[in-house]
């Protein structure tokens, strides 16, 4: 019941949405079509789950005066105050969208864009052609900066007679090299995805379901 | 300590205070470099050129305010490409984050161009699940979206009556912070044969190249750049084209600072060498 | 164009500079304002989840459109908050086995048709159908792929044959980490320059 019965589950669930692919049954496109609208409830539940252990982790950090325990209490308070907007004024007018225009976009698009900064340092201080393959990477990494943007359409000259310009070197590293290195990767993601998944509906993968008891 | 040394071991925010006067100076005095429109986004614009009066596409805001910078520009060239045309717009996010920013757009958008909502566009929402919707939606749109953002019901809203399912829809235009456009391709693409666009923040971009070759994915807009691109072949400049001095002159300044870090290190490594061979 | 009046604005500038002085060294300011981004982002979400799982997804379809079984899908919505206590957890693992095996169970097929069969079908290519030029890159194309693939290939060791073919498939990996690079380079640096637009001309008012 605790583990036999998810697992089994698991098998019918997962045979059903596979053979779904195949036929056109009414039937099966029936039952395919309540698991998708079923699935979608069960993960907003579950993002919902998600919230709920972020109040208690910021709950249990003020209980045991945690370092910095003081700012959770904005966590909390801007947590409780957004869903008190929405609850007073909707969700289309007052506090909820204004906090979110001008809060919430400003310092999330801020925050990712201090990457900027540190990418730079990084590449000040660690992107070193030690060998020959690091070497490719700073070059092909080189060709896409400036070949990706308007100043590199200024470097172009002729090799051997033939007029050759950085952006077109660019686009073919991209279009070529750079594809087949990404669809081969792709093609191996593909094939260790399908396995997992396999395994999962036949039962072999049974990490996801947590502790063993 | 050797000048190389000395070199190496600069203060980090002298490097920050120079990637923010690459960008500043740029902006505050344009360079005007002119911007080339590359073979991807001559085929997203293609794509969206032949929409026709009364055509119906799916414009999807899968992205939230972290990167912003890149994919506003984009979904507001779309809607400034397709809205004076009269071609209609079924919007969705499937990003919680999502929903504010795509009301922001469609809503300014509407206003310039004398859209009503219900009718010329409308707004379906946040959805859980990415794949499931996706999948769903193949099926039937009202079921996915009983109600759309505003809590109507999608039975009552008159554009969507004349849409069913992915057969009733032109394209599906994805703008994406993430893996969404990849997955838009294999699941509506794949399974129902829809046509997919997108429009790709830059680190997302270089994986999409396979998905274009192989024609799943015809035509894609890559980071700030590709909306520049996009922003000219449509001949409405923005956000896009205004950042792109910035865009190059920071690459510049990037790659003096791998340069000279590798100059550096070269140097005081073999500085050093030749002090452990001196003894 | 000059200094904005809007408090809106105003309010969006000053935490973007609060999140900008991080850059000098982590601070109280910066610490509010990240503590600040967590409790408002999480309040938004949470009422986003609510709305469209809650209400859109289940209250609309079972008690206004009378689509009853869909009360299935709240019941395994509602067992998943079993895993609060850890003597009912295991109730979770039925909400939990039946979302994963769903998408296990439609992504064998998609991943099979668009990431495997059409990616192996788009290599392939007849060079007497295209110019020399073409059939050289798609050439390339070919020995890129299988030798990438064959790199992480690891049921055999690689010495010999397979030694010299995976540094092959190394050689166009390290090309297309370095694309990823360049890119991930002018994806964070638009990241910034839009924080910068935003800071010179709508609050600022110093660009147009």
């Amino acid at each position: 019941m605790k583990r036999q019965g998810p697992i089994i589950l698991a098998f019918v669930v997962g045979m059903l949405m596979m053979i779904q692919f195949f036929t056109p049954n009414p039937f099966f496109l029936s039952l395919y079509n309540t698991v998708l609208d079923w699935k979608q409830v069960v993960l907003g539940c579950t993002f919902i789950l998600g919230t709920w252990s972020l109040i208690r982790y910021h709950l249990t950090r003020i209980q045991r005066k945690q370092d910095n325990w003081r700012y959770s209490y904005v966590t909390l308070a801007g947590l409780g105050f957004m869903v008190l907007s929405a609850g007073i004024w909707k969700t289309t007018t007052g506090p909820y969208p204004w906090l979110f225009s001008n809060v919430q976009v400003p310092m999330q698009s801020t925050m990712f864009s201090l990457l900027a900064f540190y990418v730079a340092s990084a590449s000040y201080r660690a992107f070193r052609a030690r060998t020959v393959h690091a070497t490719l990477l700073l070059v092909a990494g080189a060709l896409v900066m400036l070949g990706r943007v308007p100043i590199g359409a200024y470097f172009s000259g002729t090799v051997f007679g033939v007029e050759i310009s950085l952006v077109e070197i660019s686009d073919w590293m991209l279009n070529v090299p750079n594809l087949a290195a990404k669809r081969g990767i792709m093609i191996g993601v593909g094939l260790g995805t399908t396995a997992t998944a396999l395994k999962i509906i036949l039962g072999i993968e049974q990490t996801y379901l947590g502790r063993t008891d | 300590m050797t000048f190389f040394e000395r070199m190496m071991s600069i203060d980090r925010r002298i490097i920050f205070l120079f990637v923010a006067l690459a960008v500043a100076i740029p902006l505050l005095r344009p360079l005007g470099f002119p911007v080339q429109v590359s073979e991807e986004v001559r085929s997203f614009h293609k794509e969206m050129a032949a929409l026709e009066e009364g055509d119906i596409i799916m414009l999807t805001f899968d992205y939230e305010g972290d990167v912003m910078a890149e994919l506003d520009p984009m979904a507001i060239a779309v809607l400034k490409d397709v809205f004076p045309r009269g071609v209609k717009v079924v919007a969705l996010t499937t990003y919680a984050g999502g929903t504010g920013i795509a009301e922001n757009h469609l809503r300014e958008a509407a206003e310039v161009y004398g859209k009503t909502y219900g009718v010329d566009y409308v707004f379906l929402g946040y959805n859980p699940d990415w794949s499931g919707t996706i999948l769903r939606l193949g099926e039937s749109f009202k079921k996915t979206y009983p109600t759309d953002q505003y809590g109507k019901n999608t039975n009552d809203i008159p554009i969507m009556q004349e849409v069913e399912t992915y057969d009733d829809i032109e394209l599906i235009c994805s703008i994406a912070g993430s893996a969404l456009s990849e997955y838009w391709a294999i699941w509506a693409g794949g399974r129902y044969g829809v046509k997919v666009i997108s429009g790709n923040t830059a680190i997302q971009a270089v994986l999409i190249y396979p998905y274009y070759q192989a024609g799943q994915i015809p035509g894609f807009l890559g980071g700030l750049k590709g909306a520049a691109e996009y922003e000219k072949l449509i001949d409405e400049p923005g956000m896009g084209i205004r950042g792109m001095d910035a865009q190059s002159i920071a690459h510049a300044l990037m790659l003096v600072f791998i340069l000279v870090g590798n100059i550096g290190y070269f140097f005081s490594r073999r500085a050093k060498r030749e002090e452990l061979r001196k003894g | 164009m000059s200094l904005t009046i809007d408090p809106g604005i105003w309010v969006a500038a000053l935490f973007t500079l609060a999140i900008f002085s991080f850059l000098y060294k982590d601070n109280p300011v910066y610490k509010f304002a990240e503590h600040l981004l967590v409790g408002v982002s999480a309040g938004y979400y949470l009422v986003q989840y609510f709305f469209s799982a809650v209400y859109k997804k289940l209250y609309v379809p079972v008690f206004i459109n009378g689509e009853y079984w869909l009360i299935v899908g709240g019941i395994l919505g509602i067992m998943m908050f079993a895993r609060l206590s850890r003597r009912s957890e295991w109730v979770s693992r039925y909400p939990v086995a039946f979302y994963v095996a769903a998408w296990a169970g439609y992504v064998i097929p998609s991943y099979i048709q668009v990431r495997i069969l059409q990616q192996v079908k788009s290599t392939m290519f007849n060079p007497f159908a295209m110019s020399i030029q073409e059939a050289l890159s798609a050439t390339v194309l070919l020995v890129g792929v299988i030798t990438t693939l064959l790199y992480f290939y690891f049921s055999a060791e690689h010495k010999g044959g397979l030694k010299h073919v995976s540094r092959i498939g190394i050689t166009f990996l390290m090309i297309g980490f370095g694309a990823t690079f360049g890119y991930n380079v002018m994806g964070r640096v638009s990241l910034l320059i839009g924080r910068f637009q935003f800071l010179m001309t709508d609050w600022l008012g110093i660009i147009q």
